[in-house]
């Protein structure tokens, strides 16, 4: 909103500066975005809340300043003189869609002569940036810049049949309005239609067949109600906003519906002369409900935190246009005006008084009593795997949770319903919510070594959205549904990296020991690496990580493998890349934040290494189970040295794993003899469960 | 050009030294070679003068070749101490013979030790100048060019969306504001209803929301708006006293510029607690705003309008001088109390809104927050 500080002197006298003017404002609810000179004329451009629809006009803004500066504010009172010939004689209006407009009245003014406005009210509307068309289209635009009630000026002698008929849009129904472009509408829309068809769109635009031209001479002044979705329904479907519909969005006050009809009226007569017929044609009910609200004079410390006398309280309230009705000691009952109609209940009275008496009174130094608060396990989950990463080299990516066809995947880690779909997209061409991380990242490692980037290796920790199948969501009932969404969320986190298998295993399980899940831990829990087939990995080179945990059924807790080579092109990488992707939202109950460690042994530990013979299938996890069982609590660290294959030297088909283990005893020193035996013990466990044989 | 170029650097330097090979020192343990051969072989030999030889010779050869800086030096200095027919090693060998028979054992391992370790100091010197290593300036050993760059070691950097909400949530959690986290596929109760939103209000307008499209009767669910919908959950669950900060990821359909996003961050505090009033929101806030921004640092209330709020208040930050809008603020609408059961006349509370992207921008001087979602390295790095 642009306001012409010459014409805000017509209702108020403000001895204060522009920036003073300006600083109030900002300071009391009407932001300040510019202030420009046009001529001997300023103008000031504001920002307007959409519950604030009186400061869409001029008189709104000089009332919000005769407030703030304590002076009196004058408002005029237009009475044009009306001829004996009624203007029901010329127009009958008729509403069919109370819904789309409660109210609709018209004015008839005969006679009148188009032509040039004179120049002050060319410059006034120059000043707040509406270009002059002629004196009666030039009044209209005025009127609706001083008081927000937008108005229109039809050209009486081009309305067909003598009435108006205000209505829902036929679908598919062509409208050509004054920009002479035509529109196709839809009955989400009302119209303000004639004997043939529709005349104006109603609260947003005339139509170029009725404009105002230079021969009218006589002229029906529309002023209405319409409904603020049907007018915003009609100017964003057809990209068709004007200064009236923006207004008619917001509800403008009720009882300007008559004092704008009145207003331009007499301005028409005194500028372009004519004469106005008796009487207004009406139709529906004018819907004004203004509240009546008490305020408990205390409770405005109670919420602002500062003392307000009640006179002041009162004379703020009295100021903006509030009525008393009842005043006593503790308390008084205000009638609400007009234009106020977010004004309804005790708190808004005490946000009026607040902000007219300036928020600067609140001191800055009132403290909160000190309560103690904790991280929460969620929180020292993602912090802990988001240390590990960036401590290991990553950098922290951020990508879109909305992604496009290319970077969807067959089959998510986390299940198989189809992606969430949602509208519209969330740039152009992603509209599918991401069940996994991984082809986002991929994606940004692509961007990166396109342009050259040193070993973008990214993580993410951001949340997946799964459908939960129909029988698991429960359906809504009532006003308040479920504190459970359908969506399921899995909070991931995600790393890409150039490397092979093992060297993306190693940051998955560094990241899991942090968080006290360690591959075999004392405390129970367990993670398993396990073959898993994914669309996203190379064949034989994937593994899903699985938590298994005493008396709960074991889960998949994560994803790993090395990247197949189509998903790899698609983000246009040639070398290897491993990824992962772990369930923190799974994991943050297992994590073991304060574990209960023992104290270290202060006796001397003894090395052996063994060299064991196995059949080629024997997984390196069987083998290790085994001498952990056979080792006992002697084994303080078992470590794989080596894996070779030899077909003459070991045989076809075997494979040999040399394996270092450190023994140690809580009790004593290790003798040689115990040693031997623990080693013993270990080759028999292995030979037993993996059919491995020691290699002389 | 010159990173580039490290073996260039390397060899420019080893020049360099080649001209400073302790000439004195030289001279000097030639005399004393020159001293300790003079005797002839077949006398005898006390022990003691053999030992003294025998130490004489390891310190001589362990200057002498720890200085050493270049290879025609080092040759000499072989020739001179462990030369097989006029070495200084030969000519004590020889005096081996005269120590009295009693003691050429204890001579012989002492001869024996001294020998391996001059071998040893040949040895490590050769090693050094091949490798390189720039020695000999002013005859000490082990100088090294401490100019030249150290192994890297390659740091991770946390994104700066997340170091700015990590700050925000310390700050908070120092008065009392606990972290909640809460889902992102929301429905319209919590979205919405709940925060005083009705069913005509412009901002459910599904052109203003991402909707999903997925049938759920009459309650369409939609990517949240913002993380005042935590807030409600919060509240649903739990009693007063409160206080939270939500925060995470919301969404709204802008079109991407320098200052927009259709995807960004939220942090929103909400404290809800008996006899809470603007004045404890506005010292939060300044305490909040010193914090972040440091120094002591004022905040200002510019009077708006949000429907969960009432009074409803932009906040702005006083920094360098200037006015900074930072986010918006309130007291918790009674409207929002009583939605979720709480009586708003037994209790008030103030709620905050931030957006991340706006602070952290200014924070690091980034003109245009599409490049925080760009995820290029070099751009992260620098975090």
């Amino acid at each position: 909103m642009i306001i012409s500080t010459n014409w805000l002197s017509d209702y108020v006298s403000l001895s204060a500066s522009t920036e003073a003017l300006v600083e109030r404002l900002l300071l009391s609810g009407l932001n300040h975005e510019s202030t420009w000179a046009v001529g001997t004329d300023t103008a000031i451009e504001i920002e307007v809340t959409s519950n604030r629809p009186d400061c869409l006009g001029h008189i709104g803004v000089a009332r919000e300043a005769a407030v703030l500066f304590e002076r009196p504010l004058h408002i005029p009172d237009p009475r044009p003189q009306e001829a004996a010939a009624p203007a029901a004689a010329d127009i009958a209006v008729e509403i069919l869609e109370p819904e789309l407009c409660p109210f609709y009245s018209a004015r008839v003014i005969k006679g009148v002569r188009v032509g040039p406005s004179p120049q002050w009210l060319v410059d006034r509307l120059a000043t707040v940036g509406v270009a002059s068309v002629n004196n009666v289209v030039d009044i209209t635009n005025y009127v609706m810049l001083e008081c927000g009630q937008p108005l229109h000026a039809f050209d009486l002698a081009r309305i067909r049949g003598g009435r108006i008929t205000v209505r829902r849009a036929l679908p598919g129904e062509s409208f050509t309005a004054i920009n002479h472009k035509t529109y196709t509408l839809t009955d989400v829309m009302g119209v303000i239609a004639d004997a043939e068809g529709p005349v104006a769109l109603a609260g947003v635009m005339g139509d170029a067949g009725t404009e105002i031209a230079a021969d009218t001479t006589d002229i029906l002044l529309e002023s209405a109600q319409f409904a603020p979705l049907a007018v915003r329904a009609a100017a964003r479907g057809l990209v068709l906003a004007s200064g009236s519909s923006y207004r008619f969005e917001r509800v403008p006050d009720p009882a300007a519906v008559d004092w704008a009809s009145r207003r331009a009226a007499a301005m028409i007569v005194e500028i372009a002369g004519g004469q106005v017929s008796g009487g207004v044609v009406e139709a529906g009910q004018l819907k004004a409900s203004p509240a009546t609200i008490h305020l408990r004079h205390g409770r405005v410390a109670e919420v602002l935190g500062i003392e307000i006398p009640a006179d002041r309280q009162q004379a703020i309230l009295s100021g903006l246009g509030f009525v008393a009705e009842t005043v006593d000691g503790a308390g008084s009952r205000w009638r609400a005006p007009t234009w106020r109609r977010d004004c309804w209940r005790e708190i808004d009275l005490v946000e009026e008084i607040a902000r007219i008496e300036g928020y600067d009174r609140v001191p800055e130094n009132e403290p909160i009593a000190a309560r103690p608060v904790a991280e929460s396990a969620r929180e020292r989950t993602v912090r802990r795997a988001a240390d590990v990463l960036v401590a290991a080299g990553l950098c922290e990516a951020m990508t879109r949770s909305v992604v496009g066809e290319r970077l969807e995947v067959t089959a998510s880690p986390w299940g198989d319903t189809p992606p969430l779909v949602c509208a519209p997209p969330l740039v152009r061409g992603a509209d599918r919510l991401r069940r996994t991380l991984l082809p986002s990242l991929l994606e940004a490692r692509g961007a990166n070594m396109a342009v050259g980037g040193q070993r973008p290796d990214l993580f993410e920790t951001a949340r997946g959205y799964l459908a939960r199948s129909a029988d698991a969501s429960g359906q809504a009932s009532g006003n308040r549904p479920t504190a459970a969404t359908p969506v399921e969320e899995p909070l991931l986190v995600s790393f890409v990296m150039g490397g092979s298998f093992a060297v993306g295993k190693g940051m998955a399980e560094a990241v899991l020991e942090r968080l006290g899940i360690a591959t075999h831990a004392a405390n129970g829990l367990r993670v398993v690496f396990q073959p898993v087939v994914l669309d996203l990995f190379a064949a034989g080179r994937a593994a899903e990580i699985v938590l298994e945990r005493p008396g709960l059924p074991a889960e998949r807790v994560g994803v790993i493998g090395e990247v197949a080579v189509a998903p790899l092109a698609a983000a246009g990488l040639k070398n290897p890349v491993v990824a992962a992707e772990l369930r923190l939202d799974r994991l943050e109950f297992a994590v073991d934040m304060e574990p209960s460690r023992c104290r270290p042994s202060d006796f001397p530990s003894i090395e052996r290494d063994v060299n064991l013979i196995v059949d080629q299938k024997v997984p390196w996890g069987d083998l290790v189970t085994a001498i952990r069982e056979g080792s006992g609590v002697l084994l303080e660290e078992c470590r794989l040295v080596q894996v070779w294959t030899d077909a003459e030297r070991l045989g076809a088909g075997k494979k040999s794993f040399v394996v270092s283990l450190r023994l140690r005893s809580h009790s004593g020193t290790l003798s040689g003899e115990e040693a031997k035996r623990t080693v013993e013990a270990v080759v028999a466990a292995c030979g037993r469960q993996c059919g491995a044989v020691l290699r002389a | 050009m010159r990173r580039e170029r490290p073996l260039g650097c390397r060899s420019r330097l080893r020049s360099r030294s080649a001209v400073t090979v302790p000439k004195g020192r030289d001279d000097a343990a030639r005399a004393d070679a020159q001293a300790a051969g003079g005797k002839p072989a077949e006398e005898a030999v006390v022990i003691e003068s053999f030992l003294a030889e025998l130490a004489a010779f390891r310190d001589a050869a362990s200057d002498t070749l720890g200085g050493v800086a270049e290879s025609s030096g080092l040759e000499q200095a072989r020739i001179e101490f462990l030369g097989a027919r006029s070495g200084r090693l030969k000519a004590i060998q020889k005096l081996l013979s005269g120590l009295a028979a009693g003691d050429r054992p204890a001579g012989g391992r002492h001869f024996n030790e001294a020998k391996a370790a001059v071998t040893a100091l040949f040895a490590a010197a050769q090693e050094r100048l091949a490798a390189g290593d720039v020695t000999g300036v002013d005859g000490a050993a082990d100088v090294i060019d401490v100019t030249l760059p150290g192994e890297p070691v390659r740091l991770g950097h946390v994104h700066p969306i997340t170091q700015t909400i990590r700050r925000v949530q310390e700050i908070m959690a120092r008065l009392g504001f606990e972290s909640v986290d809460g889902p992102e596929v929301e429905d319209q109760w919590h979205n919405f209803e709940a925060l005083a939103i009705p069913a005509e209000h412009p901002a459910r307008d599904p052109l203003d929301n991402f909707y999903l499209a997925v049938a759920r009767g009459a309650d369409p669910l939609l990517l949240r708006s913002q993380t005042s919908t935590v807030q409600i959950r919060v509240m649903e669950n739990r009693r007063p006293p409160l206080r939270i900060v939500s925060l995470g990821r919301v969404y709204r359909p802008d079109t991407a510029d320098a200052t927009h996003y259709p995807m960004f961050h939220q942090v929103e505090g909400l404290l809800i607690e008996p006899g809470t009033t603007m004045a404890h929101l506005k010292s939060v806030l300044r305490q909040l705003a010193s914090s972040f921004l440091g120094g002591d640092v004022h905040v200002r209330f510019r009077p708006s309008f949000f429907p969960f709020t009432e009074p409803s208040v932009e906040f702005d930050m006083e920094w360098g001088g200037r006015w900074i809008e930072m986010g918006g603020a309130g007291m918790v609408d009674p409207a929002v109390l009583a939605a979720v059961g709480y009586d708003p006349d037994e209790v008030s509370g103030f709620a905050f809104g931030l957006g991340v992207e706006r602070i952290a921008a200014r924070r690091y001087g980034v003109a245009d927050i599409r490049d925080f979602y760009r995820n290029d390295v070099r751009f992260l790095r620098q975090f």
